[in-house]
């Protein structure tokens, strides 16, 4: 009965053990993953996702992919992820007025569409950094 | 005392080992100035054995020259050594998430036959134009390995012209960048840099680009030309389809070989009896069957969409992985050629130092011996 979670990105295992309960951002909204779950098959969106391990709720920021649930295993898939505790603030505010910048000067359809990516981006890490503070 | 001594040590010299003609016509002409002497005798010896000619000094700085040269070469061949086990532990790690991948990707879309979806990225058009994704090194020094993926390359772009159709190249890598720089008439729609070790980063960087080429239809096609990784001294430049797609999850090259992207390769760099060795082993992934009470939180296309880009990314993260590994023992293979060239080049440039520094020697006993005799 209890709820493991792997977070697998291109380069590495990210985490891989148990935990309580986790709040996912798919593209359709939040969802809460408690034990037991019905097996579902989601995308995952450029977010953030909390853990909870006992009584303590970590945070990671999650750059797009996908998720599967079922059977007590949560495998997620995901183009890169971070935890909130390994960010640097000030990096990841620099990166976000940076992405700000670039969005108000991109001209043309291609460069608005990757200046938003780029801003989503930003935006999630320093949320990720803020949740927990 | 010593005087005599020195007469019977060069005087039983000849008899002994080498009754060559040096010493000889130093006898015959006992009044030669040494440097004169050494200048005649050394042509005549070393043009048989080997053609080095030149004085003590230079020899000397040639054989330090040579020593430094040597030095390098295999400090890089030890380092490429290194490096080679570093890719490798980096293509162990992307493991689990290619796996997981593909298993995900082949349920999805045994569950997805029945639907009638329609995935952009697996959409085959007819072929206008081609985009040929070219990954090559960062570095020289590595044999053949920049010149035969460009080879490659070139022979590509001549086949496509010839059937009439369009192309346009993403060159990765700076030796590809520089190649492709110097002939303006290939047209490069973006040079990208690889790093040291390829991450998802700089496949991130290359599948938005080739993703926004085929999803604006710029491009009807998109193939990958990187060197695969055989075995220490054995890799291949090889072309590979990138999109659109195969839905099923499979790799095809360009004569339409499809293989299976469950079955998944796996080289290990070992020792065997002292020597690097690769061991190249084909694991078959399982495919277990989960659970049929699936659900999609989403529609079909949303998660096929949020998979296959996934997928896009770890086959050119694969590719990098690849390239870089044939480059980092291409570049040990030649190291270790250069290193067994300078010991040779050494050996034998030591060979000749030794002979002209003996020979000055003799020719400066015979002299004083010469001398004395004159004088008693």
């Amino acid at each position: 009965m209890t709820l493991n979670l792997c977070v697998l990105t291109p380069n590495r295992i990210v985490w891989d053990s148990e935990v309580k309960e986790i709040i996912l951002s798919t593209n359709s909204g939040q969802i809460g993953v408690l034990p037991n779950h019905a097996p579902i098959a989601t995308a995952v969106d450029i977010g953030i996702l909390r853990i909870r391990l006992n009584d303590q709720w970590l945070t990671m920021a999650l750059m797009g992919g996908f998720a599967r649930i079922g059977n007590n295993e949560i495998t997620i898939l995901v183009n890169d992820a971070e935890k909130g505790s390994d960010i640097d603030p000030q990096e990841a505010q620099r990166t976000l007025e940076i992405a700000e910048a670039n969005l108000s000067r991109a001209e043309g359809k291609r460069q608005t569409i990757e200046a938003n990516l780029a801003l989503r981006r930003a935006r999630t890490r320093v949320e990720a950094i803020n949740v927990i503070s | 005392m010593s005087c005599s001594n020195l007469t019977m040590w060069v005087s039983s010299k000849p008899s002994l080992s080498d009754p060559s003609s040096i010493s000889f016509r130093s006898l015959l002409n006992p009044f030669r100035l040494p440097s004169h002497s050494s200048a005649t005798s050394i042509p005549s010896r070393s043009s048989s054995t080997n053609p080095i000619q030149c004085g003590l000094r230079e020899l000397r700085e040639r054989i330090d020259s040579v020593k430094n040269t040597q030095k390098i070469t295999e400090a890089m061949k030890l380092v490429a050594a290194a490096k080679v086990r570093r890719a490798q532990e980096a293509v162990v790690n992307g493991r689990p998430f290619s796996e997981t991948l593909v298993e995900v990707l082949y349920n999805i879309n045994e569950q997805l036959q029945t639907e009638d979806i329609d995935v952009p990225l697996t959409k085959v058009r007819t072929v206008k134009k081609v985009a040929l994704v070219v990954v090559t090194g960062d570095r020289g020094l590595c044999g053949g390995f920049n010149n035969a993926i460009i080879k490659k390359a070139e022979s590509r772009i001549a086949e496509l012209k010839d059937l009439g159709l369009d192309y346009t190249v993403i060159s990765v890598g700076k030796k590809g960048n520089s190649y492709f720089l110097r002939r303006p008439y290939i047209p490069v729609d973006r040079f990208l840099e690889g790093g040291s070790l390829p991450t998802a980063k700089e496949a991130q960087a290359i599948a938005d680009d080739v993703f926004s080429l085929f999803i604006s239809e710029e491009v009807d096609k998109v193939e990958l030309l990187y060197t695969k990784f055989v075995s220490l001294v054995k890799s291949d430049p090889v072309i590979h389809t990138l999109l659109p797609l195969s839905p099923k999850g499979e790799i095809c090259d360009i004569n339409g070989n499809c293989v299976d992207a469950a079955e998944d390769e796996l080289f290990r760099l070992t020792t065997k009896e002292g020597k690097l060795t690769v061991e190249r082993d084909v694991v078959r992934t399982p495919t277990p069957e989960f659970s049929p009470i699936l659900q999609f939180e989403q529609d079909p296309v949303q998660i096929l969409d949020a998979l296959l880009p996934l997928y896009l990314n770890s086959q050119i993260l694969r590719a990098l992985q690849e390239s870089l590994a044939s480059e980092l023992a291409a570049r040990m293979s030649a190291m270790s050629n250069a290193t067994d060239n300078a010991v040779e080049l050494k050996r034998n440039l030591s060979i000749a130092y030794n002979r002209e520094r003996q020979a000055k020697i003799t020719g400066e006993i015979l002299e004083i011996v010469a001398g004395a005799e004159a004088l008693a």
